[in-house]
């Protein structure tokens, strides 16, 4: 079962990872893909690479080799996004844009699903206030890890707004409009997919299902390893 | 190379930032307290959503669903007539600028988010290739402040000599758009020029100058022991080097730094001197503002009195 | 020239069936034979039996003009020309007309082609009634050559020269000629895998230079300006003066009693020289000479030492500038290179970090005429020049000595230490007798430990598409670290080196070196650093992933020594214009072909050797020297040159003398010094821009007038054809190949090849329209060579003018580029305009 639809401007069905990875969105027009010289300047600049085992150049040349088991490798999911190895690549590729879209594609085939649970309420929250917040999960633990003061600040957040002569909460005046961006975009089907763990077919689900009807407090709950 | 006379100090949208809101309001607060001491005509739109960067980056949000809210918030700038994007959060600025390139190259993906805006009746969203420049109506606040950098060391009301501050660019700030990036993207220094204008003693060639924050988006959530890793490493060079005050320019940073550093210091047993504020805190403060009632700095977790005290801002 | 019938023959070939099968020859020749004209064929004409029947036929019938109908006159025009020369015919009185690539290898069809083949060959035959005899033009060369820059390539460049008779000129910038070879102490052997003097190589060379009865030496000169052309350039050259005169013996006691000490450009901006120095002890010539930058009694402070102390009179404190002007046939410029300036990639901390230096920082320190006097060091032992060392005041830490890009006011800036400065570059502006930097300098100097741990990195700006990188190789540089971690081991076996790199490149017998490099115990790590970084400690540690094991490293560093990339000199870049030759993206001059004329420059008469042209070692640059050397020779000693093409002519009668067309993009047309307008044969291409400017038709281009052309189009025209004007270069040869690649188009397609297309004037179009033509093509050659470059915007320019002109038949005109390889492109290009041209005019019709 796959989730193709929804997705396919981050990962267009394509013959091969790297052809992919060239027409999708998430990559730039110029990416040096194909120019690779396995050089490790990336490597070298990585965060992750330096505390884990993920290495953008192997991810690279395992997308060249078109060896599709990378999108099972656990490593794809160590990447920070910080985009060291986008300004150090001597020939403008891109490792960080391309793990963006392995990423999509392993999502796609239902794989990693339970990472994105933890995050998954943002969407409806985004749709509802205009708005992101720290996700209820992550919430949890940085109650945990914050103690008391946090809490307490959390709960003096509208107080220490107004003090700041800000409006009261962060919610925006967005009408209804951003909620109709998601739903055009077909940005709940996704989430259904997400949430279902890629089990089901999205697209047999009933569209008049308005997301509440999916179980989010389930998806919030499942608070997958957060590596503490 | 994005050269400082191009920074526009008229109709800047202060895009306003959800990590801010929610953990820093005091940053969006002092921003505007600095922009309006230093002439800057800009607006805060309530009508301007979320960028996604935090769903865009948790892979969350497709790219799709990020261009449409990004050509949704490009429409409210230009609706209220302050085109020129002016980000607090240096991932707002990353993905917007990005958007808005895919949004004029990409006429399949505009086709698709202009259909969609139709479809939902919302035809005054619809983007038309150019409508905004990824080179011109995008900026971080720290590049204005930077443009300013003049007045500011004229109208400091607060001298910051003798203290050893250091600088941490963020890395969506100068690492993904790095050819659109005030100076050399493998040596910015918008926030050390600042910061030097106010007296501040700048350690520019710490050892992990360039290194990530750590917070990485998914990764302080899903694999928070690596994710602490990287913060201490970038703490632990700083504390060599002798850095008491650590400047920013993004709230996920910062969260990562200031809300992270007592974590830090309770699970590996270490202990920082350095304290952290927000560039735009930083100006404010030096231009006389309230430690608390402009600057917010009473929602920081690691305590800035001492240092306040020192300084002779309390 | 109209003569009689009786006076003209056609000759046709029939090529061995390639012309006869497909055109009936004997149809021909009973259509032109009805109109008079004697017609002759033969299966070979381009055989010395064909040649002999063309020959003995002009003796014989007293003919006066010939067309021949044969193959492309690109393949036997020559012959042909030679042919009827020695009958004793003027050049001009002969016209080719193509039955193979133009008609019998295109047209299938027996008829069309036999019928296409007649009126090709009455073109022919009416051009020639309006034929004028054509003089050969044959210019003198100046028996002199020029070379520009006096490092090893210059060097090399003249003494071939001058071996081979050509009284040479040699120009250097500096003081003493020696270039960048000078600087750099050692040089490798592959086969004696040994480093050897570089200064023993060069200088038997520079003296060499300096003894030649044939070589002027110019020191300090440069070149200004550069008029004329090939065979007879005329150059300015401007010497400084050095304020020293001939009479200098080198003997030194001026310079031991100079007081100022200046920066070192020799050394890399070491501050370890005298105002009054020579470049270096072996400098060529041996004379001293005084930086009036610096020099006490030249800014106006009374000092004189200099002059006390010599004893031969030789210091001339009213030295004045010198200009000379003179004539040269030929050119060579070897400007030569300049390191990348490795400050640009701040990861790497050049300009920050005191400790890391460039492979030529390197290589001075390794000489023993160096900074160090040969000794290997830490920067930070042997010179206090680290801004946040040097300036205690300085608000600026230990770790913050990087500037800032607000030098006025932040604390942060030292301009001592910007980012383009090494930090050995410290400038100095300062006059201070003694400045306390020597004392400290030699102080330091004493017994620095020698570095235990050096770093290279390599490809520093090179194959880097970042913004301030360079996309190319280098060359150099993988060679050059070899030969300094060669030099290294040998001297202190104790020192580890890296050498980090992408790819070695250790192209041919090279790789005995990079073997032999290997064996003593050199390191490689296969990876590009991430980043070099200061400890607190001030210790330095180099970040590479090692590609081949996948492990991150951390090496520290004692020395980090950058392989920076190879770029064009400011004299390059600046020569380049002087001489107005093409350059490449990054500024190397741009050699003609870059396998069949790696010497040649887009300019007649100019050559181009060294890294002036690209990156290269010495090894190369000394064989490309030699190579440009020969083709100056080659140039020179071709005089008088005959011209080959046709140039523009003016009629002096009807010439009023406006001076519209002065305005040649190649500069050809001036006004001499009678006040008339002057083509200059070695410099006109004939493109004909001249003809369509002058109001008065009084400008032409031989061989290709508008009344040769009129009369061809007469000749060919039928109604309802396409009528091509194809410029006589590339374009040609394109529609040759057309019938080459046995492809086909309509035979009411009739080619007319000119200059260029920029002959072709408006009344010619309605001429032809006038006769039949349905619509008239221009096929351009592409811009991509230097003359094509110029003339097809013009070009352009000149079709878009027309069609506007025409008005209503506008449409009726066309355009297209030709590019050799797509002779499918040319051909449907043809077969579509014909076919539309016939389709209208059967509506006309």
């Amino acid at each position: 079962m796959m989730l193709i639809h929804v997705n396919k401007y981050d990962t267009p069905e394509c013959e091969t990872l790297a052809e992919t990875a060239k027409k999708s969105i998430r990559t730039p027009d110029s990416l040096g893909l194909d120019r690779c010289i396995q050089c490790g300047a990336c490597t070298a600049s990585c965060p992750a690479a330096r505390f884990t085992d993920y290495s953008p150049r192997q991810l690279v040349k395992r997308v060249l080799e078109n060896d599709r088991s990378v999108l099972e490798d656990e490593s794809i999911w160590s990447c920070f996004y910080c985009y060291s190895c986008n300004l150090r690549c001597p020939r403008n590729n891109s490792p960080v844009t391309i793990v963006q879209v392995l990423r999509q594609m392993a999502i796609n085939e239902g794989i990693g699903l339970e990472r994105l649970a933890y995050f998954v309420e943002i969407g409806e929250y985004l749709a509802e206030n205009g708005a992101s917040k720290i996700p209820g999960p992550g919430v949890r633990n940085m109650e945990r890890d914050l103690g008391e003061s946090w809490i307490e600040f959390k709960r003096d957040l509208e107080s220490i707004r107004a003090e700041l002569g800000l409006k009261p909460r962060d919610i925006r005046d967005t009408g209804s409009e951003v909620r109709a961006i998601l739903e055009g975009t077909g940005f709940f089907e996704r989430e259904k997919w997400i949430r279902a763990g890629g089990r089901g077919n999205v697209s047999a689900l009933s569209h008049s299902a308005s997301p509440e009807t999916v179980n989010r407090e389930t998806a919030s709950h499942e608070t997958p390893q957060c590596g503490v | 190379m994005k050269p400082i006379e191009n920074v526009p100090d008229r109709k800047l949208l202060l895009f306003k930032s959800c990590m801010v809101s929610q953990e820093y309001p005091g940053i969006e607060s002092a921003t505007g307290y600095a922009f309006d001491r230093l002439g800057v005509d800009y607006f805060v739109n309530e009508e301007q959503s979320c960028c996604t960067g935090i769903g865009h980056y948790t892979d969350l949000f497709e790219g799709l669903t990020t261009a449409a809210i990004a050509a949704r918030n490009f429409a409210v700038a230009r609706r209220c007539g302050y085109p020129n994007i002016t980000c607090l959060c240096s991932t707002c600025y990353a993905v917007n600028k990005e958007a808005c390139e895919l949004l004029n190259t990409n006429a399949e993906v505009r086709e698709k988010v202009n259909s969609i805006f139709r479809e939902q009746g919302m035809d005054d969203l619809v983007y038309e290739k150019g409508d905004m420049d990824p080179r011109s109506n995008f900026y971080h606040a720290v590049e204005v402040l930077l443009s300013k950098v003049d007045l500011i060391r004229e109208n400091k009301q607060l001298d910051f000599s003798g203290v050893k501050a250091a600088a941490h660019h963020a890395c969506h700030y100068y690492k993904v758009k790095y050819q659109d990036v005030v100076g050399n993207p493998e040596n910015p220094q918008l926030i050390d020029d600042i910061a030097a204008a106010c007296g501040a003693d700048m350690v520019r060639w710490y050892e992990d100058r360039t290194l990530t924050c750590g917070m990485g988006f998914s990764q302080l959530h899903l694999n928070r022991n690596t994710s602490l890793q990287v913060t201490k490493a970038k703490l632990d060079s700083l504390k060599n080097a002798g850095v008491e005050l650590m400047l920013h320019m993004c709230p996920n940073c910062h969260i990562q730094y200031d809300r992270y550093q007592p974590v830090i210091e309770k699970e590996f047993g270490v202990e920082y001197d350095t304290v952290h504020m927000n560039i735009g805190q930083f100006v404010a403060l030096a231009l006389g503002a309230d430690p608390y009632e402009v600057c917010g700095f009473q929602t920081h977790s690691v305590p800035l009195e001492g240092f306040l005290e020192r300084i002779g801002a309390l | 020239m109209i003569v009689p019938p009786e006076k003209t023959a056609v000759f046709i070939c029939h090529c061995s069936g390639n012309i006869s099968e497909h055109v009936d020859i004997k149809a021909v020749k009973a259509a032109l034979k009805a109109e008079g004209i004697s017609v002759f064929d033969y299966e070979y004409l381009c055989s010395s039996p064909g040649q002999d029947l063309i020959k003995s036929k002009i003796e014989e019938k007293g003919l006066e003009k010939v067309v021949i109908g044969s193959c492309t006159p690109s393949k036997h025009g020559l012959l042909f020309k030679k042919c009827v020369r020695e009958a004793g015919l003027n050049r001009a009185m002969l016209e080719i007309a193509n039955l193979r690539e133009q008609c019998a290898w295109v047209h299938p069809d027996t008829a069309e082609a036999t019928e296409k083949a007649i009126t090709l060959l009455r073109g022919k035959l009416k051009r020639l009634d309006r034929g004028e005899p054509l003089q050969d033009i044959k210019v003198d060369i100046f028996p002199r050559a020029l070379v520009i820059g006096g490092g090893i390539a210059g060097i090399t460049a003249a003494l071939n020269l001058a071996d081979n008779g050509v009284s040479t000129y040699l120009v250097e910038k500096d003081s003493s000629i020696g270039g960048q070879m000078a600087k750099i102490g050692k040089i490798f052997s592959p086969d004696k895998l040994a480093e050897e003097c570089a200064m023993c190589s060069l200088s038997p060379l520079m003296n060499e230079v300096a003894a030649h009865p044939k070589i002027t030496l110019l020191t300090r000169t440069e070149v200004e300006a550069v008029r004329g052309s090939a065979g007879k350039f005329k150059v300015m050259l401007r010497t400084r003066p050095g304020y020293v005169r001939d009479t200098c013996t080198a003997c030194g006691r001026c310079n031991r009693v100079c007081p100022v000490l200046v920066e070192n450009e020799f050394n890399c901006g070491h501050k370890d020289k005298k105002a009054i120095s020579m470049r270096f002890s072996q400098s060529i010539p041996k004379t001293y000479s005084i930086d009036p930058d610096h020099c006490l009694q030249l800014n106006g402070v009374p000092c004189g030492k200099c002059a006390e102390a010599c004893r031969t009179e030789a210091i001339d404190f009213g030295q004045q500038e010198e200009v000379l002007e003179l004539n040269f046939g030929a050119i060579i410029a070897a400007t030569g290179f300049k390191e990348y300036d490795a400050s640009l990639k701040p990861q790497y901390g050049y300009g920050i970090f005191e400790n890391v230096l460039t492979q030529m920082e390197l290589a001075r320190m390794l000489g023993i005429n160096g900074p160090t006097k040969g000794k290997l060091a830490r920067l930070s032992d042997t010179c206090n020049l680290d801004a946040g060392n040097s300036n205690p005041g300085n608000s600026t830490t230990d770790f913050s000595n990087a500037p800032t890009t607000d030098p006025s006011n932040a604390p942060t800036t030292d301009p001592s230490n910007s980012p383009t400065n090494a930090p050995i570059n410290a400038p100095t502006n300062d006059f201070t007798p003694n400045s306390p930097e020597s004392s400290s300098l030699k102080e330091k100097l004493s017994d620095p430990p020698v570095p235990g741990r050096i770093v290279m990195i390599q490809c520093v700006g090179s194959r880097d598409e970042k913004a301030g990188g360079i996309p190319y190789c280098s060359r150099y540089c993988c060679m050059a670290a070899l030969k300094h971690a060669s030099l290294i081991r040998k001297k202190y076996p104790d020192t580890e080196i890296t050498i980090c790199y992408i790819d070695m490149r250790a192209f041919g017998f090279y790789e005995n070196y990079y073997r032999a490099v290997q064996e003593m115990g050199v390191s490689f790590v296969r990876g590009r650093p991430a980043e070099v970084i200061r400890k607190s400690d001030k210790s330095l540690i180099v970040r590479v992933e090692d590609t081949l094991n996948q492990k991150i490293l951390e090496l520290p560093a004692d020395l980090v020594v950058l392989s920076a990339a190879m770029l064009p000199s400011t004299g390059t870049r600046v020569i380049a214009g002087v001489l107005n030759v093409s350059q490449d993206e990054t500024g190397f001059i741009k050699e003609r072909h870059s396998k069949l004329k790696p010497v040649d420059s887009s300019v007649d008469g100019i050559f181009v050797c060294g890294t002036a042209q690209g990156p290269k070692d010495i090894t190369d640059t000394i064989a490309q020297a030699g190579l440009a050397a020969a083709r100056a020779r080659a140039f020179i000693a071709d005089s008088p040159k005959v011209l080959e093409h046709e140039l523009a002519r003016i009629n002096q009668l009807t010439c009023t003398r406006c001076g519209d067309c002065l305005s040649c993009p190649f500069d050809a047309l001036s006004f001499s010094e009678s006040g008339r307008v002057v083509v200059d044969p070695l410099v006109c291409t004939g493109c004909g821009y001249c003809t369509e400017i002058c109001e008065k038709g009084a400008v032409q281009v031989a061989g290709f007038t508008k009344s040769q052309l009129k009369s061809e189009i007469e000749g060919v025209l039928e109604a309802g054809d396409l009528l091509g004007f194809v410029n006589s270069g590339i374009s040609s040869l394109t529609c040759d190949n057309i019938g080459n690649s046995v492809l086909s188009y309509p035979s009411n397609v009739k080619l007319v090849k000119v200059s260029t297309c920029l002959v072709v004037d408006k009344e010619l179009i309605m001429h032809a329209f006038r006769h039949g033509a349905a619509s008239v093509l221009f096929v351009e050659d592409p811009p991509d060579n230097p003359r094509a470059e110029v003339i097809f915007p013009l070009a352009l320019r000149h079709f878009e003018k027309l069609k506007e002109e025409l008005g209503a038949d506008g449409s009726r005109l066309h355009f297209k580029k030709a590019y050799v390889p797509n002779t499918k492109g040319l051909a449907g290009t043809f077969t579509s305009l014909a076919r539309e041209g016939e389709m209208n005019g059967d509506m006309v019709r």
